[in-house]
């Protein structure tokens, strides 16, 4: 029920401007829960290194969520709340952080958790040699003291506000025990509801219930993650019975398994954002009225249905809505393809002289259906738009990597930490600014956010981002993509299902009727 | 025995080859296997880190040498992507395609066989066009439709058999043989018209041969004629058709695993390439290499045993 107050609470936050319902079940009424049974998952992807510290991939962290718990953790509303630690604290400098942990975490091996895994795990993640994709969270850290077993003291060198917070996710405030790294690709072990039995590449990873689970058992024995990467094939497996559950409903086929009685549909957003990108260093996008006019060509309603089937709803931020920072007073702009050319002649781009690639990737096939509409559009408009289909690895390396490309589409899982999203993204030495953004209004603002500790300080400064983002359009943001499970009826527990991530999947709750 | 040690060596000779042309190719592709891992997480020092880890910096020759020595001392090394030792991930999907593979080979010829023969023994006439118009149906249609036909049959509307899904010969037979049965079904009907056909060439010539007029006149029954001796010399090129099907089959069954979840070598080699990682690329690739090629050496030695005239010289 929890789950379910969030959203509709996040639906008040967005008021009549959400364009669709924020969670949408229709699962039945309550019943009592009862323990027992397994549960066979048809998930969408195949999982990779099952080392949290080193994975990057959505599908990974999605299965990993039950083996593992993080130090802090977020609320619906995306506030840190204690978890693994029962309380916290940071001074008033902000220079340090005081954790104080549960006494009654045992981890998957028997063993307590103590100070000295939260030290362990928090250093293997900094370390360079680990390879972990987070460990830039922990740049600041001058210390990491444990004056006993269940304190832990990290001391900063300077100031990074979004430290709290980019701990509340298993990625960096993932606590695993002592030692324990070298087994964590193979067979991780953490102290989440769920023990790691096996895993066989491309096949199915095993969960087996932990009953010594900190916040009391799971009412499933376990659960089997079966790897179905085809979408026909996983509703098929449905349809035949052999999964109790699948996610990533083909967004056509939605309104037809939402109609059978048989199963039951829940459906979340965000399960990520997309948005088109523009490469700010390619010439004609150096200009702000060509950006500008190629967000007004975007008709992003239409684009919505036919390229998503309406799965999803619009948005001019890609903060997720339920964030404090999330700036609700920006509107996606109209299609206006007069004013666009308009735009576009003023900056010396009469029609026809314009000639754009647009590069897809077809691991996101929406994508690939989202520039074939942009075409015409962009045409009317007097530019010449060209598709370019490259499979992920070519995308990563051309785009992500060498940043070669003059228009294309990305989306994100799971970032909704304003640190992670804006300065990665925007500040112009940030990480995942691959657009060439290079800013100064916004480098010193999301330079000045990571020094501010109080959070609604902190929130108005992104706000101030998102509007620098929006009228110099830097990015054309368009909407957040509705996640989505289908399940047998006999299924109950659904509603706690998703992560506030909208990414991970959590079967704590979850239970199979008899 | 010197035939054996010249065709051993030559595929020594080959498969050595083959893994320098691999190792070059992949390496010639864009991106690597830590841009894949990290996906849109990675930031550029995030990704050196990984790449010194991985090995990634070494020098290509350095890369390859040190796979060689690892091939050669029993240690495969660990994929890049799924972190799993490549041997282990090996052996289930090798046990998995072969499973399948043998089974579709088996229904293809238990079906190939007969109906070749009495399309041949009934030239031109109804039986002859019946056989050849399924051989025609069967080569005409991809095995996806087939795939697709199967699920909806035996997985949906009779519910008898998975309609996805693979498990590991080695460790439940019984649940890996229910999740191979219907892709062998669909990979099987291809092959048996291939093999019906060249079975009925093959018999109607066999068939004019003075040999089987010789063995008539001498008043043997029909069946001994032609099961005996008209089959005995028509087999010879079906079972080098099949021998390399069943090469060709190990490296090309990626449709029908992809359309049935049935994740064996084919699916490996495909996450193999996407992933760009490349010590599991020279491994799959060097298995469907010596596979194939240690099939037909087989095929070769069979033909011995079926056609006492062949010396192996």
């Amino acid at each position: 029920m929890k789950r379910r107050n969030f959203l509709i609470s996040t639906a008040g936050l967005l008021g009549s401007t959400a364009m669709l319902p924020l969670f949408t079940s229709t699962a039945s009424a309550q019943e009592t829960p009862v323990s027992g049974g397994t549960l066979i998952w048809g998930h969408s992807e195949t999982v990779q290194n099952l080392d949290m510290h080193q994975t990057g991939t959505a599908s990974t962290s999605r299965v990993l969520q039950n083996v593992h718990c993080s130090i802090v953790t977020v609320d619906k509303n995306l506030n840190v709340i204690p978890h693994l630690a029962e309380s916290f604290e940071v001074a008033p400098d902000g220079l340090t952080y005081t954790f104080k942990l549960r006494n009654d975490v045992l981890f998957h091996n028997g063993q307590k958790m103590t100070s000295a895994d939260v030290k362990y795990s928090f250093e293997r993640c900094k370390d360079p040699a680990t390879g972990a994709v987070n460990f830039e969270v922990f740049n600041h850290v001058a210390s990491i003291e444990t004056p006993d077993d269940l304190t832990v003291v990290v001391k900063m060198a300077q100031v990074n506000a979004p430290f709290l917070s980019r701990l509340a996710e298993n990625g960096a405030g993932v606590i695993m025990p002592k030692d324990s790294g070298p087994q964590q690709g193979t067979t991780p072990i953490g102290c989440g509801p769920f023990k790691f039995v096996s895993y066989e590449a491309g096949n199915a990873v095993v969960l087996a219930r932990f009953d010594e689970y900190f916040e009391g058992p799971a009412y499933l024995d376990g659960v089997i993650a079966r790897e179905i990467t085809e979408p026909t094939v996983r509703l098929t497996g449905l349809r035949t019975g052999e999964f109790h559950m699948i996610n990533d409903i083909p967004p056509d086929r939605m309104e037809e398994i939402k109609g059978d009685s048989q199963f039951q549909t829940v459906s979340w957003f965000p399960l990520n954002f997309d948005f088109i990108n523009l490469n700010n260093d390619f010439e004609p996008f150096k200009d702000q009225r060509v950006r500008l006019a190629f967000d007004l060509i975007i008709d992003k309603e239409l684009l919505l249905q036919g390229a998503l089937w309406g799965q999803g709803a619009l948005t001019a931020s890609p903060s997720y809505p339920t964030s404090l920072a999330y700036n609700n007073e920006l509107k996606p702009r109209a299609q206006d393809i007069e004013k666009a050319k308009a735009l576009l002649a003023e900056a010396g781009y009469g029609p026809g002289s314009l000639n754009i690639v647009f590069k897809a990737t077809t691991n996101y096939p929406y994508h690939v259906e989202a520039a074939q509409i942009l075409v015409e559009w962009f045409r009317e408009a007097g530019v010449n738009l060209t598709i370019e289909q490259l499979t992920w690895a070519d995308w990563l390396s051309q785009v992500w990597v060498n940043k070669d490309f003059q228009m294309s589409m990305m989306n994100f899982f799971g970032l909704w930490e304003s640190d992670f999203l804006y300065y990665s993204l925007y500040h112009s030495t940030g990480g995942f600014n691959y657009r060439h953004i290079n800013d100064p209004v916004i480098d010193e603002l999301v330079t000045k956010a990571r020094g501010v500790v109080d959070d609604q300080a902190r929130a108005d400064l992104y706000k101030q981002v998102q509007q620098r983002v929006y009228d110099e359009v830097l990015d054309i943001v368009i909407w957040f993509r509705n996640g989505s499970i289908a399940a047998q009826t006999k299924v109950g527990g659904l509603d706690t299902i998703v992560h506030p991530n909208g990414n991970a999947l959590n079967f704590h709750k979850v239970w199979l009727k008899a | 025995m010197s035939f054996l040690l010249n065709r051993l060596l030559s595929i020594a000779l080959t498969l050595v080859l083959i893994s320098m042309i691999t190792f070059a190719v992949t390496n010639i592709l864009p991106g690597d296997v830590a841009m894949m891992i990290m996906g849109t997480q990675s930031n550029p020092e995030a990704l050196a880190g990984l790449r010194q880890s991985l090995g990634l910096n070494d020098p290509l020759i350095v890369q390859y040498g040190r796979w060689v020595f690892g091939m050669l001392t029993g240690d495969w090394g660990n994929s890049l992507i799924f972190k799993v030792p490549i041997t282990e991930l090996l052996g289930q999907k090798i046990r998995s395609s072969a499973l399948i593979v043998v089974l579709s080979m088996a229904i293809a010829l238990a079906a190939a066989v007969p109906l070749g023969v009495w399309a041949a023994v009934h030239r031109n006439k109804w039986q002859d066009t019946l056989s050849s118009s399924t051989a025609l149906l069967g080569v005409s249609l991809p095995d996806f439709f087939w795939g697709i036909m199967m699920i909806l049959l035996f997985a949906r509307a009779l519910g008898w058999l998975p309609s996805s899904g693979v498990a590991d010969p080695a460790t439940d037979f019984g649940a890996a043989l229910r999740y191979a049965l219907l892709p062998s079904l669909a990979l099987g009907l291809g092959l048996m018209a291939h093999l019906t056909r060249m079975t009925r060439s093959a018999m109607v010539g066999i068939l004019n041969q003075e040999f089987v007029r010789v063995a008539r006149a001498k008043g043997l029954s029909e069946r001994v004629v032609i099961w005996r001796y008209a089959l005995a010399n028509a087999i010879g090129p079906v079972m080098t058709i099949a021998g390399l099907q069943v090469g060709y089959l190990f490296g090309s069954i990626i449709v029908v695993e992809t359309l049935f979840n049935y994740t064996g070598m084919g699916w490996l080699t495909y996450q193999a390439l996407l992933n760009r990682d490349v010590p599991l690329i020279q491994a799959t690739v060097f298995v469907i290499a010596a596979v194939v090629m240690l099939i037909n050496l087989l095929v070769d030695l069979l033909y011995v045993l079926v056609d006492p005239r062949i010396r192996l010289e």
